[in-house]
């Protein structure tokens, strides 16, 4: 049996079952499960089903739990109840009035600083997904409040928790450090130019789209005095202690950016007893919720891996590399080639699993051609950010559906992620042509 | 022509790449290309701490474990992870390698587990960088707050070190932000994370290393290829050490190279204190032979085997040389 | 019955959280004004994580709270509709079984060897698995009884699926 054969084959039978209605996990979990057994069945030449099954459950069981079994992750279900546990003691909707009467005359201006606050909080986590759910549970239904566009209210989120992995640190810089032996620090720096370009790229797109709609983004109506402002930027104290706190601890020393979750968890929870806004009804409520939350971003992130491991099994991914080599393109083609395929990657698998399927092959075939091996990390990282917004499969998108529930279904979401996203290929297209925009600040340090 | 999955958990750059994929190429020479390996770099088909039962199901025909994510199944490999007095990487590879090759007993427990030894990596000596601060003599360690791993980090504890709990990639951060004062590590690894960015001291312990990492083969899949090709496998194993040695011992050079360069102050631990952690760490070794010897493997007997074993080549590199330095 | 035990489950999650939270507050405390900590941590932590995720599945099942796109199927008949919700049950059933077995084989193994976590403390590793085992298991059971229900519902002229608050048709 052909394994590249099976690949596309499996490709096509997620997709269709997607189209058929089936959860998101199940007909990933489902296609990858019979594909592994497939190629273990054929694995000796004639077809030998017996001797799959103890490999194929192997290999569904170590790839999923391992993905649970984590300490780093443990900071996504953290965040997540944060953001409910802040929701709850009303420490969200105070920074967020301020940022409304602060931003009144600015079209959009609350998915503006929904997006800045997710720029500030790629600067404190080095996960995408974690950057997603914290701030997708933080500012998507504050937006909702106040009567924004849903599309707009779910897609700027999902657009700015991208830049999680492209702003330091970032835990996807890191491993493609370790792949290509190049430094991780100046891998962080080159990532940082790239990544505000993409934060103004998505600013923009938020002006123009209310600019052109301005219903989408409802502005702020009240009397606004200075004392109101000052009021109101008064009030937002227990968010600003709290964001203290965070860069205070990791940058000081006092903590790692896993644990910043749980002391700021733990910091909410003073603040809103303190405060008397919260009952320990209302923690119990949050962490319910943040339970079933986190269980269905979990269960699709399980899916994704088993379906790594089953691609990796096919041999696709070096097949196409290899593909791609034997063409000998120009430069140009080459990198026009290289960045469908990480697109066509992304639709499907999750980040971290492109990297370890491809980088070995791939990083050989850049260095031929004698290319910058720190731009190019800018260049893969920001096209497996792209990955994270694109249907049918962007794990972004699917943490802003599970905050969202039924309300917002998940294409109105990627219908307005479709704005974001052409903004986000030309700011791929800048990164390709001006390296200098990656190495300026690495070169100059 | 057979073709067989290799699951390994690292990247495919540095030493440990290099040296498998110097036994990719050996075993397909010594079998003129009837043997190869697929091998499916950076844990694609499962990570490290899933390496032992993987391998054993078949998930890949063969795989690299790290001893240290399966301290029972891998008890016997342990041996290589205990801190005794066992500096240098090529001697400990071979004493590992000729103990898990020669004794029918650990032979018998990995076939419990459908599991065959092929050959044995190192991560080389233990040392430990500071910043802020330098380890000259064991009481210095007292307060500090040190990244530690294995029997190693305990004795730190044990000589009143703070442990604090991170991946060595997380390492750079935690001294640079001073969350860490020490951390634990291998001179190629500092060099490799850059590290000395952020240290201002590095103390060579000359203590021990942790060697229990190597490549297991699924024992149906190895008992089913021709006699032949089981012969090439194991020796391609038996020539790895020498392979990886000589790879490490040169990136462990050039490392120590960049430190000083950076500014970094080299510190020779004195063997006087050196005596003090050895001494402090044989607690750990009384453990391990307890666990041995429940597992039915006469833990004292191995532990001596093990040693006298590390004399043996510590005496042929003292009179001979490495292999990759004899004519 | 069942939606007791589920609420039981998502009610030990919950607790779960509330440990690993704690655990890892009260390490950082220690460590910033002690200099002391908690023994393995990490693995603690870990342990804790299987419970927080696994536990709930059920609960997210019975929600129909897993993640699915709609954008074909909200066009097709309501009748059409109930029937792929049957499907995206079944398929589920299948996807989970392997991790029962394999779950099984692993609590089994981890039982029977005393496999155990370097570190400090020596932790056993079994608990994960099997709690992980219980929590597939759990949430398995609970989508084949959803799965049937639902049939009979379809069967008896009823409707699976609420319709959506939204209209599909307005500005996509
Ligand atoms: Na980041
Ligand atoms: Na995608």
């Amino acid at each position: 049996m052909d394994g590249t054969l099976i690949g596309l084959v499996a490709f096509g039978a997620v997709l269709g079952l997607l189209a058929l209605r089936v959860p998101i996990a199940f007909a990933l979990a489902s296609i990858a499960t019979i594909g592994t057994f497939v190629i273990f069945a054929f694995r000796t030449g004639a077809f030998a089903p017996e001797r799959a099954i103890r490999p194929t459950s192997s290999l569904v069981f170590s790839n999923s739990f391992d993905l649970i079994h984590s300490y780093d992750l443990s900071m996504i279900p953290l965040f997540v109840a944060l953001g409910h546990i802040a929701y709850r003691a009303e420490i969200t909707t105070k920074i967020y009035h301020a940022a409304r009467v602060w931003l009144a005359g600015v079209p959009g201006g609350v998915a503006m600083a929904s997006v800045v606050g997710c720029g500030g909080f790629s600067a404190i986590t080095g996960s995408s997904i974690a950057c997603a759910s914290t701030m997708g549970r933080i500012c998507t239904p504050e937006m909702l409040s106040v009567g924004y566009d849903k599309r707009l209210a779910t897609a700027s989120v999902a657009a700015g928790g991208t830049l999680g992995s492209l702003i330091p640190p970032s835990v996807l810089f890191i491993i493609y450090g370790i792949f290509t032996e190049t430094s991780i620090s100046a891998l962080f720096l080159a990532g940082i130019l790239p990544g505000l370009v993409s934060l103004l790229g998505f600013l923009l797109v938020i002006y123009i789209w209310v600019k052109r709609d301005p219903a989408a983004a409802p502005a702020f109506t009240g009397t606004i005095t200075m004392g109101e402002r000052g009021r109101a930027a008064l009030e937002a104290w227990p968010a600003v202690l709290l964001f203290v706190i965070i860069v205070g601890g990791i940058y000081g020393g006092i903590f790692t950016a896993t644990e910043a979750a749980a002391v700021c968890v733990s910091a909410a929870v003073l603040i809103g007893f303190v405060q008397r806004k919260l009952s320990l009804r209302d923690i119990w409520e949050s962490l319910r919720e943040t339970c079933i939350q986190t269980t269905s971003i979990f269960l699709i992130a399980a899916g994704a891996k088993i379906f790594v491991a089953f691609i990796a099994l096919t041999g696709v991914a070096p097949d196409i590399v290899e593909a791609v080599t034997a063409a000998e393109l120009s430069p140009v083609l080459l990198l026009a080639a290289i960045a469908l395929i990480y697109l066509a990657l992304g639709m499907f698998l999750d980040p971290i699993g492109i990297m370890v399927l491809t980088l070995p092959l791939m990083i050989p075939l850049i260095e031929t051609y004698g290319w910058d091996l720190i731009w190019f990390g800018v260049v893969v990282i920001k096209l497996l950010e792209i990955g994270l917004i694109t249907p049918p499969v962007g794990l972004n998108v699917f943490v802003i559906a599970g905050v969202v529930g039924r309300d917002v279904p998940i294409d109105r979401i990627f219908s307005g992620i479709a704005r974001f996203l052409s903004v986000d290929v030309l700011v791929l297209i800048l990164i390709m042509a001006v390296p200098a925009l990656s190495l300026l600040i690495p070169t100059s340090m | 022509e057979t073709t067989l999955f290799f699951g390994e958990a690292g990247p495919n750059r540095g030493a440990r790449a290099d040296a498998l994929n110097w036994f990719v190429e050996d075993v397909a020479e010594r079998t003129g290309g009837e043997l190869n390996f697929d091998v499916q770099w950076g844990g694609a088909l499962f990570k490290a701490d899933a390496a032992a039962q993987a391998v054993a199901d078949g998930v890949a025909d063969a795989g690299t474990i790290i001893a240290v994510y399966f301290p029972q199944e891998m008890l016997a490999y342990g041996i290589a992870d205990l801190p005794v007095q066992n500096p240098d990487p090529w001697v400990g590879m071979k004493a590992t390698d000729e103990l898990m090759r020669n004794s029918d007993a650990i032979a018998q427990n990995l076939a419990d587990q459908n599991l065959v030894y092929i050959g044995t990596y190192t991560t080389s000596a233990v040392h430990i960088g500071c910043k802020g601060t330098a380890i000259r003599t064991v009481e210095d360690i007292e307060g500090l707050k040190v990244r530690g791993v294995g029997a190693y980090g305990k004795t730190f504890a044990d000589f009143g070190a703070n442990l604090v709990n991170m991946s060595i990639y997380d390492a750079y951060q935690g001294l640079d932000t001073g969350l860490l004062d020490c951390s634990q590590g291998y001179s190629y690894a500092v060099g490799a994370l850059n590290q000395q960015e952020v240290m201002d001291s590095y103390t060579l312990l000359n203590w021990g290393q942790v060697g229990a990492l190597g490549i297991f083969m699924n024992k149906d899949v190895f008992d089913g290829l021709p006699e032949d090709q089981q012969q090439a496998l194991m020796e391609a194993g038996k020539g790895l050490s020498d392979e990886f040695g000589r790879l490490i011992n040169a990136d462990n050079e050039a490392a120590i190279e960049k430190m000083k360069e950076a500014g970094v102050e080299i510190i020779e631990l004195p063997a006087e204190e050196r005596g003090k952690l050895v001494e402090k760490g044989n607690t750990y070794l009384e453990e391990w032979v307890a666990q041995a010897d429940a597992a039915g493997l006469e833990g004292e007997a191995l532990l001596d085997e093990y040693r006298a074993l590390i004399e043996k080549y510590q005496a042929e590199r003292d009179e001979q040389g490495y292999p990759w330095e004899r004519g | 019955m069942l939606s007791r035990i589920e609420k039981l489950l998502l009610d030990l999650a919950v607790i779960a959280v509330i440990a690993l939270g704690l655990l890892i507050t009260v390490s950082v405390v220690l460590r910033a004004t002690l200099n002391s900590g908690i023994p393995d941590t990490i693995v603690m932590v870990r342990e804790l994580m299987v419970a927080a995720i696994v536990l709930p599945l059920a609960s997210t099942a019975a929600a129909r709270a897993n993640i699915v796109v709609e954008v074909i199927s909200e066009r097709l008949p309501r009748r059409t509709q109930d029937w792929l919700v049957v499907l995206g049950s079944a398929v589920g059933l299948l996807a989970l079984a392997p991790l029962i077995w394999a779950g099984w084989r692993e609590a089994v193994h981890t039982l029977e060897s005393g496999s155990f976590f370097f570190g400090q403390l020596s932790l056993p590793k079994w608990p994960g698995r099997v709690l992980f085992l219980f929590g597939v298991t759990f949430c398995w059971i609970r989508l084949a009884v959803q799965m049937t229900g639902d049939i009979s519902t379809i069967r008896s002229g009823g409707h699976v699926l609420v319709p959506a608050k939204h209209n599909p048709h307005e500005e996509v």
